[in-house]
């Protein structure tokens, strides 16, 4: 597969990368608009509940073409971010991020909650995509 | 008259400190692209609830309102340390293309807000009324994301660079693992 890899052309990274970018800034930004909401910043006027059913249909399209990205990008060299550290971390944290985020998060946000609760969730669905923006960000700047 | 500007600024002594403590550029990398994920969460929503294809179950003013402070104190963080970042090896990203358009862009984003600012994003509440919003919303709007992006392309792209042969080059910790480049 690495070898005639289209992926190898010069420009077809960064392109793809650009991709993944902007598809992980509009997922984590509309995830974080509802987080933001829980702890009382933004679009305070509108309920949790509310937001995350409207902003639902973005966070998984846009999720989905940075998923989508991020493999073709670990295809142009599966060996090197296999054994890179902070993109194994990446890996974990976002894997938990997703399933946090449909499951707890979107359960607790749906049944109407406390603001102590929601606090929490929010600071720890904020925490888990921040460290894969981190570990992403870390890759780049170690060599194995 | 740049370029002496860009040596004075990363002789400051916060720009020294941000280039000769191994873990401060990637730490100020990361939270310059967090910021940047907070950022852009307020103004797609702002842009898109005014080009009317997100959020619509919300008025104009609603979104527009709320956001404004949020997208400033945004704004001010995603800057502050893109500022350390860009001072700690200034006189290096004098020579970056990327970078050149970026801030290029940016100007045109400063441009955009005199523009848009005082006719569509501080009149919320009058394009509240109408069934769709007007023209001059939307094309503030579309501008507005298209810079944007604009700016966070290039903004990757300029670490795809290294630097010309014979220019300072402050190698920090991590310097060396940089992928190599592909626009020289």
């Amino acid at each position: 597969m690495l070898i005639d890899n289209p992926l190898n052309s010069e420009l077809a990274f960064p392109i793809i990368e650009c991709f993944h970018i902007v598809g992980f800034a509009v997922a984590i930004g509309s995830i974080a608009l509802v987080d933001l909401r829980l702890l009382g910043v933004g679009l305070r006027r509108q309920s949790a509940a509310d937001l995350i059913r409207d902003t639902g249909l973005w966070v998984v399209v846009s999720l989905a073409i940075s998923v989508f990205a991020g493999l073709l990008l670990y295809s142009t060299d599966p060996d090197k971010y296999y054994l890179n550290t902070p993109f194994v971390v990446k890996m974990i944290c976002l894997v938990l991020a997703i399933v946090f985020n449909y499951t707890i998060h979107r359960k607790v946000i749906g049944a109407g909650i406390s603001s102590g609760l929601g606090k929490l969730v929010a600071c720890l669905s904020l925490a888990l995509w921040a460290s894969v923006i981190c570990g992403g960000m870390l890759v780049s700047f170690t060599a194995v | 008259m740049l370029l002496s500007l860009a040596i004075w600024f990363q002789n400051t002594a916060l720009c020294a400190l941000v280039r000769d403590w191994p873990l401060a550029y990637p730490i100020i990398l990361t939270l310059h692209l967090i910021f940047i994920s907070l950022f852009a969460t307020t103004i797609l929503a702002t842009d898109l609830r005014l080009l009317g294809w997100g959020l619509r179950k919300y008025s104009i003013s609603d979104i527009v309102d709320q956001l404004r402070v949020p997208k400033r104190i945004g704004f001010v963080l995603v800057v502050t340390c893109g500022l350390l970042t860009l001072g700690s090896k200034a006189e290096e990203y004098y020579y970056n293309p990327y970078l050149r358009v970026k801030f290029l862009l940016l100007a045109l984003v400063g441009v955009h807000a005199l523009v848009f600012r005082g006719s569509v994003y501080n009149k919320a509440a009058e394009l509240d009324v109408l069934a769709e919003p007007p023209l001059r919303a939307k094309l503030a709007a579309g501008l507005s994301l298209l810079l944007w992006l604009g700016i966070a392309i290039m903004g990757r792209s300029a670490g795809y660079v290294y630097p010309p042969a014979g220019t300072h080059h402050f190698a920090t910790l991590f310097d060396s693992a940089f992928m190599p480049s592909l626009f020289l």
